[in-house]
């Protein structure tokens, strides 16, 4: 083995010393250090944009070798779950919008009145223990760090470092990651009855309509998508049964016969569909904080109480921000839904985890909302001087 | 001091590191066996080690874990300990053997490269992180450790040419 000489074993010395004091000074927050890296990320952006170019061929073979089975089995899983949904997204819309229309009467804020931007994952995390992506979008976009991230499914992660033209961001399953949570659970449901007007046409028979009966998910609204193209986070089974239409004339258009019960419209006539809709109702039970674990494991939400009252914490529960003043992202974003509770001492509260609703291995898009909460937004100097003065 | 630097190993090193660095955020990213990203810059600090000694090794760790650090944003520094250390490892238990075949060479680079990667969660704890022992680490170093073996052949004589080393040729004794 290598016998060192003192010259040697000091040099070695003095590389480990300085590594800490690097990491010392960066971890401390240095204004240098962000510079260099940011002048770092500048000369390594052509770089990785031609090697990018050059190992594509490479990367789509690996790709199509490694990925055909699963993206085969991800596709048939895909496309169940489509047929699934579809049936449960125009009830949805429906509600979305009437949600929307009573906090608008109520001037509550909304998640689909925040801008967001929408951006391309442009890389995963070089890392093995790190849960980062990098995204095609920076400051000049209005993104600023510790802004929410959100795909169509859910929460995503956060910003932690922003340059000119790209965002770091660190997902949910990052062991740093935290954010305050809470766990909406889901009552018995409720069955409404709606009776809508329809216009019957010459040749089709409205006594075999179907009546749709849907189990719907909580309306839960993607920032910046609005009514229109919001999409929800399906936490129930949802299924479409067609069951018989009870399909009635109206008295103004419908002829009684002899024995007092209506007749079949005539062609052209408004008929009534009856569409049965069971909505499930959600409680608020608990706030929590919800926090990373790595990829292998399911992020878990503590520091809640499983108070009786409000219901127990249970399977399948929907878990949603909580927003407030001190977190960094706003209220009502889907994050998952509850798929153990552990239960623990009374003192520590249950401990859950989290079944997330975006498949965080999987990004390709993602929307950054634009937010801040009250607390973080920076008071103009103006203001702040006048204020000093006032105190 | 410019002549200095010229003739120096930093010249050569920082322009591969800076590729490395760029390979390592898009080939390999997406080439995960295993579903484990090969770790190709800790996989030069060790292969430098493993070719230009426990020093150089150490000192080409450094700089690599430097350029790792501003390149992925993990903290200022701590990649270069990782990296230092499997310069250094891979060198010290190159010491072994004088001039080591290729298959020797991959198995320190190897063995460089698995300490590297086992010592990411030990300096993580060390700076704050909670629990950053991740259960896959179990597979995680394997991997990485195949990984630079089977990069080694390549980044061996890369790394004694970015050291400036040049490779010992035996001759015969003059008769």
């Amino acid at each position: 083995m290598a016998s060192y000489s003192s010259g040697r074993r000091r040099a070695i010395a003095l590389l480990l010393l300085t590594s800490v004091l690097l990491l010392t000074l960066d971890l401390r927050g240095n204004a240098v250090f962000d510079a260099a890296r940011s002048g770092f990320s500048e000369v390594l952006e052509p770089v990785e944009a031609a090697a990018e170019v050059v190992t594509r061929p490479v990367r789509q073979a690996w790709q199509g070798i490694s990925d055909y089975d699963e993206l085969e089995e991800e596709n048939r899983r895909l496309q169940q779950a489509l047929d699934a949904q579809r049936g449960a997204e125009i009830t949805n819309l429906a509600f979305i919008s009437e949600h929307q229309q009573l906090l608008e009467l109520d001037n509550l804020p909304s998640l689909a009145d925040i801008p967001s931007v929408v951006a391309t994952v442009v890389g995963a995390s070089p890392t093995n223990l790190d849960q980062v992506i990098e995204i095609d979008r920076g400051r000049r976009d209005g993104i600023d760090v510790g802004m929410a991230v959100v795909n169509e499914a859910g929460l995503v992660g956060k910003i932690t470092e922003v340059s000119r033209d790209r965002a770091r961001v660190m997902l949910v399953t990052d062991e740093d990651y935290t954010v305050q949570v809470k766990v909406l659970g889901l009552a018995p449901p409720a069955t409404t009855t709606t009776t809508t007007p329809s216009t019957t046409t010459p040749g089709r028979g409205s006594s075999n309509a179907p009546t749709t009966t849907v189990p719907l998910p909580p309306p839960v609204i993607v920032p910046g998508s609005g009514p229109a193209t919001a999409t929800t986070t399906t936490t129930t089974t949802t299924t479409t049964t067609p069951v018989t239409t009870t399909t009635t004339a109206p008295p103004s258009s419908a002829t009684p016969g002899s024995d007092g019960s209506a007749q079949a419209s005539a062609p052209g006539s408004t008929d009534a569909t009856t569409t049965t809709t069971t909505v499930p109702e959600l409680r608020e039970r608990e706030t929590g904080e919800l926090t990373g674990r790595g990829r292998a494991n399911l992020p878990q939400v503590g520091l809640i109480a499983d108070d009786p009252t409000v219901g127990l914490v249970t399977e399948g529960d929907v878990v949603v921000t909580a927003g407030g003043d001190l977190s960094l992202a706003p209220p009502g974003i889907p994050v998952g839904e509850v798929e153990n509770v552990i239960r623990r001492s009374s003192s520590d509260g249950p401990l859950l985890e989290i079944a997330l609703g975006a498949d965080v291995a999987r990004l390709y898009f993602v929307r950054v909302v634009i937010y801040q909460p009250n607390t973080e937004v920076a008071v103009p100097e103006s203001d702040e001087s006048s204020a000093a003065g006032d105190g | 001091m410019i002549a200095a630097f010229l003739q120096g190993p930093l010249f050569r090193l920082i322009p591969v590191g800076i590729m490395l660095v760029a390979l390592q955020r898009t080939l390999f990213v997406d080439l995960r066996p295993a579903d484990v990203v090969v770790q190709v810059v800790l996989a030069l600090a060790a292969a430098a080690g493993a070719g230009a000694g426990s020093e150089r090794g150490a000192l080409a760790g450094f700089v690599l874990g430097l350029l790792f650090d501003l390149g992925v944003g993990t903290p200022l520094g701590s990649s270069s300990v990782t990296m230092g250390l499997a310069g250094f490892t891979a060198g010290y238990v190159r010491s072994i053997t004088i001039d080591p075949q290729w298959w020797l060479a991959a198995l320190f680079t190897a063995i460089g490269a698995g300490v590297g990667e086992l010592a990411i969660p030990v300096v993580r704890t060390f700076i704050g992180e909670i629990d950053p022992f991740d259960p896959r680490l179990r597979t995680i170093v394997p991997v990485v450790a195949a990984g630079a073996a089977v990069l080694s052949p390549a980044f061996v004589p890369l790394g004694r040419w970015c050291m400036r080393i040049k490779r010992v040729e035996w001759k015969a004794p003059a008769e």
